[in-house]
């Protein structure tokens, strides 16, 4: 009977974790009715009495007949009967939702076909549960069936499984056990003791009390309630090793809960890893129907914390999945500019590791790739949750705007329609980047010229190009445009997008490649074209890629300023400038093959020592485990922190001198004083001789206490007056009428912490600085003070049944 | 409980007599100091004390020695199975002369009764010895007559597998304060003890040290000996863990609590403290509480004694103690 219940009530309880997967909630419904059935038949066949093998039968039928009411009513007799015709249906609708799940990825639409599949399963869970934990008795095994129900969402998604579904789930199945327990110790029986609470050392009246099942049912739901809070708790106290969560520069957004959420590696720490390999790596080949090169953008990082800019985590709905037709249209573009559209045919090296970002030329309005690539509406980034690039070949089209300088200047007259997020700063920001923000784009009238002006204050000779850079605090943007004036592309773009967030242009920071190498009749892009730029936001136009970065020789090799972000006086044709925009004839490439030669590489030969292994992870993994190590060590030091913190404390409190008082008034706070310093003195003993594993037992004396450290350890005579001192203090303020007049007792206090680190071991001295057991000793103490709360809650329910059974 | 009383200035004279005491029975009875302790202990404490040993190891001795010691009435009561409770507490004799009725005292009209070998008197001779103890009076026809301060009841008895004897029932057994067994003596202490007892009784020479007046103001310092209300809640915790011990069939009855705590207060005052702390407890447990327990049917098996279950229960009741901080 009970059992019967709590099989039900543990496979809805599994049932919970199902919910990442869906959109709706017609699914939850359903399957408590189908648990529902379930429990029906059970309890049908209990009271009946059947055989163990004939309840599953029964059972299979109520789900039967369930969900033949639920879903194919109109085809079967009376509603409820099935029949040829209603089973077909069943058959088509769960072909149907068969072929749903194929097409949609979690989070599902709960269409009819998909919610007769959940319902069902969830039906069959509750069957199995029921027969292996009411039929034939084993409890423990019945979790088998609830882990296979438990883990359906951890194998679809990729993102953590909810802890509060969790914590249902696991209810669910400590309720069962516990079920199972009583039934069973319920037959034969008696008495388990447990554990002892504080208040049972000493007992009220009627101690005897005849012994029931309670107290194993007590602790039974102890131990799974202790076990399901560590669950949840161990894995988010442990520091992990995922780069993104340590460093300012990851992904914002983490564990918004939803279904489809992706890993990004650090897009920046990555940049940097690619830039300084040894060898450059082919990344990717493409080719388009006007043969230029373009810049290939991965991420869109827009928020700045005033360190770095970071990625808000993208979304990416079933509705903007690749397959289903174009993208949705780039924010901004209006009619005005001219548009160049171009198609791409990109083949990415299957030497890629872990990318589920597409490179793309920008804006992307269609693309042929295969897997379930989805686009974020409002970077146009697209991503995927379980595939990866690598070998992937795919094509995309893009709809270039190619404005010209007249037009952006024109366009100055409309408000950006863009998320505000994009001119965020911190409040924090130095005023002298303010000031030379401001100073830089005085000349310019519209937000498109301050932006020219902008690129030009990079790229006009005052800033070095040099890999060997480091840091992204607040100082080292400061340093960058302010001091040193040294950087790469990360230096350059990230700045430009603050500087023009400050001059009131929406940016943002795009990570990805330069369009890279004509090899054959193909681009090729390496590791050594990885780039980042700023893009700025034109209504009317959208977001525009800008290239602060120098090019060329002194710079980013392939790197290239596009035609609309050149000052308006000198059209076209500097030297300086070999300028292929997307619009404008192609550049001579091959012109100065020596030119391709990217600077970079000398430099790294003087960095990097030839002949070592090639590192292309952002972060070595020397470094994470140095880094793991480091807060692992740190995790350790804390009980010793507070054990010094504490300490202190008891010093401070030690400190009180007291002499004989001179009126009440001043006897009584003087005796608070005396009781104080000596509390402390006592906790601070009491707390040394449990870090040196000589523990004070409850129920000895102080006097006591001092007789047995005298002769254990063979304390000298100082040492043993000392400790005579102490405990002679401690036992006056404890139970004189007048405490008399109490020392200070610090200085006794060292004394006997001195004699007694005079007996131990050197190993246990160190403990006892390092790892102090008397820190983990409170903390014992809360945990127990925690669960006498738990028997408290406890107490106070049974005593309400007992009173109920009682009426 | 009244324990505002000023520290008692007797204190140092307390303290000093009764090591005069002390050494006055210590003369007699070589290397029991322990039970000597005991004996004043319970004196100051206006209990009665129990000695329970073998024959021939000084009890009697030793409840001699401490009348001998205290200048003050003495008497005796060899009891024997044909013992009349009128011959404990007096009879009413007609007197010819007076025509009347005339009450004549028995031996507990003294401050000082030693009661040999009490448990081979019969139950109800044994029982008139009650009302003495229990009350300080003795009623005999009616009328009730007061018994002087300080009154103590040294008794003596022999292991209840001796022969020829009534065990003590538990409601007398209550009575006394505490028990204590002599043990026999050490081997240079029996020696020591067959060259001062060669030629005379060592009894015969001992001399009073103190007055009644004396005694009666130690007992009034040992009143005023402060107890704290963490030492009378840890009192307390000790009786009511003998109460809920598995090894018991009876515990501890709040008679006892009260004195332990009253012996406690003496031995403080013994150790020249104006206040109880909880080594005076632990010190006093078992032969204040051991005597008045029951072990149940399984540790009787076990053949564990109710010392031993109390000597248990003082390791696992904590002691009273200042919260950490």
């Amino acid at each position: 009977m009970r059992l019967t219940f709590a099989s039900g009530a543990a496979a809805f309880a599994a049932a919970f974790m199902l919910s990442p997967l869906f959109d709706g909630g017609t699914w939850f419904w359903t399957s408590l009715g189908a648990v529902l059935a379930v429990v029906a038949a059970g309890l049908l066949s209990s009271r009946l009495a059947l055989p163990a093998w004939a309840a599953p039968l029964l059972s299979v039928a109520a789900a039967w007949i369930y969900l033949t009411a639920a879903f194919a009513s109109d085809k079967a007799w009376a509603l409820l009967v099935p029949t040829k015709e209603s089973v077909a249906e069943l058959a088509r609708l769960l072909g149907v939702g068969w072929d749903d799940i194929q097409r949609f990825a979690a989070p599902v639409p709960t269409t009819e076909g998909i919610t007769l599949l959940t319902a069902g399963g969830v039906a069959l869970i509750a069957i199995a549960v029921d027969v292996l934990a009411a039929r034939l008795r084993r409890a423990a095994l019945a979790g088998l069936p609830l882990l296979a129900l438990a883990t359906v969402p951890a194998t679809i998604l990729s993102d953590p499984i909810s802890w509060p579904a969790f914590i249902v789930a696991a209810l669910g199945f400590v309720g069962l056990l516990i079920a199972d327990g009583r039934e069973r110790v319920g037959r034969w029986g008696r008495a388990v003791l447990v554990r002892r609470t504080t208040r049972a050392a000493t007992p009220q009246s009627g101690s005897r009390t005849p012994a029931d099942t309670s107290g194993l049912r007590l602790s039974g739901k102890r131990i799974g309630f202790a076990a399901i809070v560590l669950a949840v708790l161990v894995p988010a106290l442990l520091p992990t090793m995922e780069p993104v969560s340590f460093f300012t520069f990851g992904v914002g957004g983490s564990g918004s809960g939803r279904g489809n959420s992706i890993s990004i590696p650090n897009p920046i720490a990555n940049l940097k890893g690619q830039l300084e390999l040894p060898e450059p790596r082919e990344v990717l080949t493409y080719t388009n129907n006007d043969d230029q090169a373009r810049y290939l953008r991965i991420y869109a990082l827009d928020a700045f914390d005033g360190n770095q800019f970071g990625m808000t985590e993208p979304k990416g709905s079933p509705a903007n999945r690749t397959e289903n037709g174009p993208l949705p249209p780039p924010i901004g573009l209006g009619r005005d500019p001219k548009i160049n559209n171009v198609v791409t045919n990109v083949h990415i090296s299957d030497q890629i590791a872990r990318l589920s970002f597409l490179p793309l030329p920008y804006p992307a309005r269609q693309i042929q790739v295969d897997g379930d690539w989805r686009a974020d509406v409002d970077t146009l980034m697209v991503f995927s949750t379980r595939d990866e690039a690598a070998g992937l070949e795919y094509e995309v089209q893009t709809s270039e705007p190619a404005p010209d300088a007249d037009l952006l200047d024109k366009l100055d007259t409309l408000q950006p329609a863009v998320d505000p997020r994009y001119l965020d700063l911190p409040r924090n920001l130095p005023e002298d980047i303010r000031d030379l923000a401001f100073r830089e784009t005085n000349d310019g009238t519209t937000k498109y010229q301050k932006a020219v002006l902008l690129q030009k204050f990079f790229t006009g000779g005052s800033f070095t190009y040099d890999l060997r850079t480091q840091g992204h605090s607040n100082s080292a943007l400061r340093d960058f445009l302010l001091y040193d004036r040294v950087g790469y592309c990360e230096q350059f773009a990230a700045s430009m997008a603050v500087l023009a967030r400050l001059v009131g242009i929406p940016s943002r920071v795009a990570i990805g490649y330069t369009g890279g190498t004509k090899v054959g009749d193909h681009w090729t892009v390496g590791t050594n074209d990885s780039h980042s730029w700023p893009e700025l936001y034109f209504e009317g136009v959208g977001w525009l890629p800008f290239e602060p970065t120098p090019s060329g020789t002194m710079g980013q090799g392939s790197a290239r300023v596009p035609p609309y972000s050149l000052p308006r006086p000198e059209p076209t044709g500097t030297s300086a400038t070999p300028t292929p925009g997307a619009s404008s004839s192609a550049a001579d490439e091959s012109a100065d093959p020596g030119a391709r030669q990217n600077p970079r590489a000398l430099d790294r030969e003087g960095l990097i020592p030839t002949g070592t292994v090639p590192v292309d992870e952002s972060m070595p993994l020397i470094g994470k485990i140095g880094i793991g190590a480091g807060a692992l060590v740190l995790l350790l030091l804390i009980p010793a922190g507070v054990r010094l913190i504490t300490r202190n404390r008891r010093v401070r409190a030690l400190g009180w001198k007291v002499t004989e008082p001179a009126d009440e008034l001043t006897a009584r706070m003087v005796s608070d004083r005396v009781n104080s310093s000596v509390a402390a003195a006592w906790a601070e003993l009491d707390d040394a001789l449990y870090d040196y594993g000589m523990a004070r037992q409850p129920s000895e004396t102080p006097r006591a206490l001092a007789r047995r450290l005298t002769q254990q350890y063979e304390f000298d005579s100082d040492s043993a007056a000392a400790i005579a001192a102490i405990a002679s203090a401690v036992e006056r303020a404890l139970f004189a009428r007048n405490p008399g007049p109490v020392g200070p007792m610090s200085k006794d206090l060292r004394k006997v912490r001195q004699a007694l680190a005079a007996t131990v071991s050197r190993g246990r001295r160190l403990r006892a600085v390092l790892l102090p057991p008397s820190t983990l000793r409170r903390l014992r103490g809360l945990g127990e003070r925690l669960l006498d709360g738990f028997d408290l809650l406890e107490n106070i329910r049974l005593r309400r049944t007992a009173a109920q059974k009682g009426t | 409980m009244a324990v505002t009383h000023d520290v008692p200035p007797q204190l140092d004279e307390l303290v000093s007599t009764a090591h005069r005491i002390r050494q006055a029975i210590e003369s007699v009875i070589e290397g029991k100091s322990d039970a000597v302790r005991l004996t004043l202990t319970v004196l100051l404490a206006e209990g009665h004390l129990l000695i329970e040993d073998v024959p021939g190891v000084g009890k009697t001795m030793l409840a001699k020695a401490l009348a001998r010691s205290i200048d003050c009435p003495v008497r005796r009561v060899q009891f024997t199975p044909d013992l009349l409770p009128s011959d404990i507490t007096g009879v009413s004799a007609y007197n010819q002369q007076t025509r009347e009725f005339e009450f004549k005292p028995g031996p507990v009209f003294a401050n000082i009764v030693v009661g040999d070998e009490i448990n081979r008197a019969s139950p109800k001779t044994q029982s008139a010895l009650l009302e003495c103890m229990e009350e300080q009076q003795v009623t005999v026809d009616g009328v009730t007559y007061p018994l002087d301060t300080p009154f103590m009841v040294i008794a003596t008895q022999n292991p209840i597998e001796m022969e020829g004897t009534y065990p003590l029932p538990e409601a007398q057994r209550d009575r006394f304060t505490a028990r204590v067994a002599m043990g026999y003596p050490e081997p240079t202490a029996e020696l020591e003890m067959l060259d001062v007892h060669g030629g005379t009784s060592p009894l015969d020479k001992l001399e009073p040290v103190a007055t009644t007046a004396e005694v009666q103001a130690l007992i009034a310092a040992v009143r005023g000996v402060y107890v704290s209300q963490p030492v009378k809640k840890y009192a307390i915790d000790l009786v009511v863990a003998t109460r809920h011990s598995p090894d018991l069939r009876l515990g501890a009855s709040p008679r006892s609590t009260l004195q332990l705590v009253r012996a406690a207060r003496a031995h403080a005052a013994l150790a020249g403290r104006d206040y109880v702390i909880p080594d005076d407890l632990q010190d006093l447990a078992v032969p204040v509480l051991a005597h008045r327990l029951l072990p149940s049917v399984e540790a009787q098996g076990q053949r564990r004694l109710p010392e031993q279950v109390v000597t248990e229960l003082l390791r696992r009741v904590p002691v009273p103690e200042t919260r950490g901080r």
